[in-house]
């Protein structure tokens, strides 16, 4: 029951790649202490550079470093299991269909003009959506979104180029995927890219961010009027600090200790009052919903759950 | 225009020029550095053209959210017998299916039974099943549990379809469809292996058959509509457990006397050696599905015309010594039927069938009689339907329902995963399939397993006791009835 209880908030506040590596070190013969190492260095990468509001590095974990053969053969470990049905990543895979589903209602108010005109931008797509993805993790949204007929290209953004690999990968696996998904290797503050995007996804990262306002005005940047920010992340609640901090991390110590900072969880009345504040955004579309793993049925829509756990939140730029 | 999940078509080759149906397919791309002859990307490779993988590729077809599909499918058999099928009145082919109506709904649905000859389908209310040792006998019949037709209540247990008939409707449906599967007949599958990486993609999990004619199609997704010895199965490393019954199933078309004063059942006496059956057929015809062991089988096809006849009609009336004696003689069996019957009770129609009076020449046949359960229905872009994934006895009528309802949860989880940007070969798109159908096969192989297991028995402890059952059932005690019959309307 603490297991089950604990995968509904866990596994889903993180960024992909911590996730695996706690799962991985339940289960790898390897000595936890080095995994722990590993994953708390990770975590730090990933938050103190990866996605820093101002004037941070990119958070390669192999920049300047030369490269921990050690941690080579993690991520080589990592890579087969990504994509495992049965893997560590599983819950996450069970969640993508909501997280398309919930971008499809958002995207369903209203999209920018010029996503039915002009965004193709090669590869013989007249028309279709532009979409970043920061934060893609090993592509699991990435992928999916870029299989939908009205999307016309895909970039999924992630300080990992390890990760990246197991990404890349990945999608060679799927011909239909060639020309309309791309990873690039790096944090959102350095990404320039030379067009803005008509949908902007986060999903498990705001939760991982020091200064998620900065890091929240960095995407908003990127977005074309009339275009969406989706994300998803999880409430700071009690109910989140006993599954993620207190069993977690404290008690079961399955999840490494500092893995999660639940003080960076981010409220969904807090996130709303945040773009509320910001000129521009929201006024044609503002939404969230809360959700809930069930154990037999799966990730389900509940409504008022955003109070306590993992939610989704969308925010239109107005046209 | 075929329009494609997979915007990737690969060299056209050699083969790709000669048939027709395959030149449809532009090639626009090549991959130089994979060796030749290169496979053709298909989204669904189905292997096995027979009832319920026809229904697939209709099913595929009919669904909105997959009918843009590249689909090819495969058949050993020549198709087009079975879509020249002219019929005469005069004559129904001897392998017939039981379609109940969750299936016929489907079929409905997908516009296929528009394409069925109403005239040479036969639907039935009610059924008379009883015990050979006992006598102990259910009625199944909506009418009379209902207390007559209610408005708006469909009362029918089942439709009498011949199999080619339906094979026949369902090739017509494909014909019709803007996006029509590749339909490949009289070629066997030769050999199913991965593919390989190259420089602009990784088919290392995508299942590649090679077909006798050479040709090779690289499938997304690769379905098994193979049967029991499935091809495909074996290719997945999927397990199938189960065991032969030691019992065929004998199959033959009769014509029978006027039966216009009795209402359409269906007939089935249970002996130890196994059920015998008799199906409605539309006009005076009606249809054997006779089980029992493949001795007694090779005798039933060895009689003359009119000993046969006069064996199945004595299937139905004399007790069980009397039909294990006559299962001794060579010939000789009308006269002997006529002394046994003469001196034994036996009910009047319509609690047992109107006698037959004749066998359609050439429709004796018979097949083995297996039970046979996959391990899973679904691998990394695989899976099993049908017969593939489960064999069952034949009793129930219930084989091609099953693979119906199979065929329909899989176009389900299939839509739902293009709906969600899902790889469709991918376990997360399969996964739904298989849970929503492995648990209910199930049962149904158990069920009907254990009916052959407990008519088994000639005498015993066990034979009161299923008498008594059978007693509370057809009192309709505790709704068990109801119960029964509603679940079998349903899959």
């Amino acid at each position: 029951m603490l297991g089950r209880a604990l995968r509904v908030g866990a596994p889903l506040s993180h960024s992909c790649r911590s996730t695996v590596l706690r799962k991985l070190s339940r289960h790898s013969a390897i000595s936890n202490a080095v995994v722990q190492q590993l994953v708390s260095r990770n975590a730090r990468n990933n938050s103190t550079s990866a996605y820093q509001g101002v004037g941070g590095n990119t958070g390669s974990p192999n920049g300047g470093g030369g490269v921990d053969p050690v941690e080579v053969s993690h991520f080589n470990a990592l890579a087969s299991s990504w994509w495992d049905a049965q893997g560590p990543s599983r819950l996450l895979h069970l969640m993508n269909p909501m997280r398309i589903d919930f971008t499809k209602h958002c995207l369903s108010m209203g999209i920018p003009s010029e996503a039915t005109a002009d965004a193709g931008g090669g590869k013989g797509l007249s028309k279709g959506l532009t979409v970043l993805d920061v934060g893609c993790g090993g592509g699991i949204f990435s992928e999916s979104v870029a299989r939908l007929p009205d999307t016309a290209k895909v970039i999924g953004l992630d300080p990992s180029e390890q990760v990246l690999a197991v990404a890349r990968a990945h999608a060679k696996k799927d011909p239909t995927l060639t020309g309309k998904l791309q990873y690039v290797n790096s944090s959102i503050d350095d990404y320039t890219p030379d067009q803005q995007f008509d949908l902007i996804t986060l999903f498990e990262v705001v939760e991982h961010v020091p200064y998620p306002a900065a890091f929240l005005q960095t995407c908003m940047r990127h977005v074309r009027p009339g275009g969406w920010i989706v994300l998803s992340t999880i409430a700071r609640t009690w109910s989140s600090w006993v599954t993620t901090k207190l069993i977690a991390e404290d008690l079961l110590r399955i999840v490494p200790r500092g893995t999660h900072d639940w003080h960076k969880y981010i409220n969904e009345p807090e996130m709303r009052s945040f773009f509320e504040k910001q000129p521009g955004w929201g006024s044609q579309g503002m939404l969230s919903m809360g959700c809930l793993y069930v154990p037999g049925l799966g990730w389900r829509a509940i409504k008022g759950s955003e109070d306590y756990g993992n939610y989704f939140f969308g925010v239109r730029r107005d046209l | 225009m075929r329009r494609s999940l997979l915007h990737l078509p690969i060299k056209r080759s050699a083969w790709a020029i000669r048939t027709s149906n395959v030149t449809r397919i532009v090639a626009t791309r090549s991959f130089a550095s994979e060796a030749s002859p290169n496979p053709e990307i298909y989204d669904i490779v189905v292997v096995g053209g027979g009832p319920v993988g026809l229904t697939l590729a209709a099913s595929l077809g009919a669904a909105r959210a997959t009918s843009h599909l590249k689909v090819a499918l495969i058949e050993g058999m020549n198709l087009a017998s079975i879509r020249d099928w002219n019929p005469t009145p005069d004559y129904f082919a001897n392998r017939i299916v039981s379609l109940i109506p969750s299936t016929v709904k489907l079929l409905r649905e997908t516009g296929v039974w528009k394409h069925i000859k109403q005239e040479r389908v036969q639907s039935y209310d009610g059924m008379q099943v009883w015990d050979g040792m006992t006598d102990a006998r259910v009625e199944f019949d909506w009418n009379k549990l209902l207390g007559g037709r209610e408005e708006g209540t469909d009362t029918t247990i089942a439709h009498m379809v011949e199999n080619i008939h339906l094979s026949h409707g369902l090739l017509k449906r494909l014909d019709e469809f803007a996006v029509k599967p590749t339909m490949i007949d009289k070629t066997k599958v030769e050999k199913i292996e991965y593919g390989q990486m190259t420089e602009e993609v990784d088919m290392r999990d995508w299942p590649i058959v090679t077909l006798s004619n050479g040709q090779k199609l690289g499938a997304r997704l690769l379905i098994g509509a193979d049967g029991g010895n499935s091809p495909v199965r074996t290719f997945a490393g999927i397990e199938s457990r189960g065991w032969d019954y030691d019992r065929h199933s004998m199959v033959a078309t009769f014509k029978i006397e006027d039966d216009s004063a009795f209402p359409k059942f269906a007939y089935q006496r249970f002996l130890p050696s196994g059920p015998v059956a008799i199906l409605p057929l539309p006009g005076n015809f009606a249809n054997l599905a006779w089980s029992t062991t493949p001795e007694k089988v090779a005798h039933l096809k060895s009689l003359a015309p009119e000993d046969f006849v006069a064996m199945v009609n004595a299937a139905f009336r004399l007790s069980y010594t009397d039909i294990d004696y006559l299962h001794n003689l060579k010939s000789g069996v009308v006269e002997e039927t006529k002394w046994r019957e003469s001196v034994t009770k036996y009910p009047d129609p319509p609690q047992i069938p109107v006698r037959i009076t004749e066998v359609l020449e050439g429709t004796r046949a018979s097949f083995p009689l297996k039970m046979k359960h996959a391990d899973k229905y679904i691998g990394e872009r695989i899976a099993l339907v049908g017969d593939a994934a489960h064999t069952i006895h034949p009793m129930a009528g219930q084989g091609l329902n099953a693979g119906v309802g199979d065929v329909y949860s899989l176009v389900k989880s299939i839509a739902d995963g293009i709906s969600h940007g899902q790889d469709i070969g991918s376990s997360f798109t399969l996964e739904p399939y298989q849970s929503e159908r492995y648990l209910p096969n199930n049962a149904l192989l158990g069920f009907v397993d254990k009916l052959h297991t407990l008519y088994g028995f000639e005498s015993g402890p066990l034979v009161p006791l299923r008498s008594m059952g059978v007693e509370i059932i057809n009192r309709d005690w505790f709704g068990l009835k109801r119960f029964l019959m509603s679940q079998a309307a349903k899959s």
